[in-house]
């Protein structure tokens, strides 16, 4: 006996691969050097890496803890269109019916989740802002956000107990509500499960959030909080259409590759932290001088806009950063620092001596001259980009 | 109706203490259920006369966790 069966593309499989390569594409040109939304390069490579961070580790993260709620959702969903199709005499398998009925409300749920973090975003940012964000008090969130992430690494590596304080727990009625809220069938309910989504935030998004906040600003809270949650839309909805079919050991495996993944970004955000005031126990403060072939003074400059002081020092300003990364100078004695930035976009261009309390927006081409008071012999000043990320050091001889 | 606490040391995050409340929907005789991840408890109110210990111990077993009275 044969059966006649159609050989048909499962939608939920058209689906998935339109909004993987509808996220790409957004992101790519929402985030291209020359779109007005991306801004300059440095919020460019920002927004880039929390859309990465998405799409690498947070969509596991998220599904963790949200997944569930989902799940359990579809599933009361297909048990009352399984229920419906018996009693109307239709022979479906069950399977058949939560393949075709789950791409949508997964769908809805995504694009409302989004929504809401991007608002999330917008009011981190703006809380920010009422913060004096000065480097000082911008190192200070970075340090609190790194140990935040690497607190949270280490409870998802089960590390010690004490750990678990590191996650955001709501209220049991939060929770509660949240969960009778997933029992609803009707088309709304996907999309407010996919807005309370923001009352229980996975590791990885708290952590986000956190650098949301640490913005200062609410259009760049949004757009990185959009970044993030877009990203982590296409792994979300794979695995939680695939989600019976994975096994308990696979999804152990997945969240251990997500915690390493936010140890690294923690113990990044956390160097950060500690360049911005100047730390000299930074990773790169720290090995900068097993490179010895980095270290030179007054080096040649770079076709100057303006006379360099005689008494002075150079330091190229670069979009890759500074050049050299360690200086030279006379101790006991007052000298100028001639920055020269040439076509610089970067964040290298927001320069900051922490030690000095020195903070200066450079021009993308030209030369700030900076005084530098006199320091004691042996000493050291560092000098780093606002986000921590670009340093050098001035040692004193 | 009684309040019992168990303890429930092998939670790993709050969704967790979602899946041990969701047990105040199938569980008979369950009033309330109040789990935290952050003490690594669940405080249990119910009707002794229709449920025992031993069955909320087996039914935290079936949610994959070991729950243990305090």
């Amino acid at each position: 006996m044969t059966k006649n069966r159609k050989q048909s593309i499962d939608p939920v499989v058209i689906v998935t691969i339109g909004v993987v390569f509808l996220a790409i594409a957004m992101a790519l040109i929402a985030f291209s050097s020359g779109s007005s939304i991306a801004g300059d390069a440095s919020t460019t490579s920002q927004l880039m890496v929390a859309f990465i961070t998405g799409l690498t580790t947070g969509g596991l993260s998220c599904l963790a803890v949200q997944g569930g709620l989902l799940a359990s959702s579809l599933a009361h969903q297909i048990e009352q269109d399984y229920v419906g199709q018996v009693a109307s005499g239709k022979n479906m398998k069950k399977t058949t019916v939560s393949h075709t009925s789950s791409a949508f409300p997964i769908l809805l749920f995504l694009i409302s989740k989004i929504v809401a973090y991007t608002l999330l975003g917008a009011l981190l940012g703006l809380v920010g802002s009422y913060l004096t964000l000065s480097p000082m008090t911008r190192a200070m969130l970075m340090i609190l956000i790194g140990v935040f992430m690497i607190g949270n690494a280490l409870r998802m590596f089960n590390v010690h107990p004490i750990f678990r304080f590191f996650s955001i727990e709501p209220p049991s009625f939060i929770k509660r509500y949240i969960r009778k809220t997933a029992k609803g069938t009707d088309t709304a309910t996907p999309v407010f499960l996919g807005a309370l989504t923001v009352l229980i935030p996975c590791g990885v998004t708290q952590a986000m959030m956190a650098t949301a906040l640490g913005t200062g600003s609410a259009g760049m809270g949004a757009a990185l909080m959009f970044a993030f949650t877009l990203g982590t839309s296409p792994v979300f909805f794979v695995i939680a259409y695939l989600t019976t079919e994975l096994g308990s050991k696979l999804e152990k495996f997945f969240m251990r590759f997500v915690a390493v993944l936010v140890l690294i970004l923690g113990f990044v955000t956390l160097d950060g932290g500690l360049n911005l005031i100047g730390s000299p126990l930074s990773f790169q403060n720290l090995t900068r001088n097993w490179f010895p072939s980095q270290s030179e003074s007054n080096s040649v400059a770079v076709s100057p806009q303006q006379p360099i002081s005689a008494d002075g020092l150079i330091l190229n300003v670069n979009n890759d950063g500074y050049f050299p990364t360690t200086l030279k100078a006379q101790a006991g004695k007052d000298f100028t620092l001639n920055l020269i930035t040439n076509e610089t976009y970067s964040c290298a261009r927001d320069f900051v001596i922490p030690a000095l309390d020195y903070y200066e927006l450079l021009p993308d081409t030209g030369t700030v001259q900076v005084n530098i008071p006199a320091q004691e012999k042996g000493s050291t000043l560092f000098f780093t980009c606002s986000m921590g990320m670009y340093t050098g050091q001035i040692v004193f001889e | 109706m009684i309040k019992k606490t168990f303890k429930v040391e092998d939670m790993t995050c709050t969704n967790c203490a979602m899946k041990l409340e969701s047990l105040e929907d199938t569980l008979e005789g369950v009033r309330e259920i109040n789990a935290s991840y952050h003490k690594l408890e669940m405080v249990i109110e119910y009707d002794e006369s229709k449920l025992s210990d031993e069955q909320i111990v087996a039914a935290v077993k079936k949610k994959g966790y070991t729950a243990v009275v305090k």
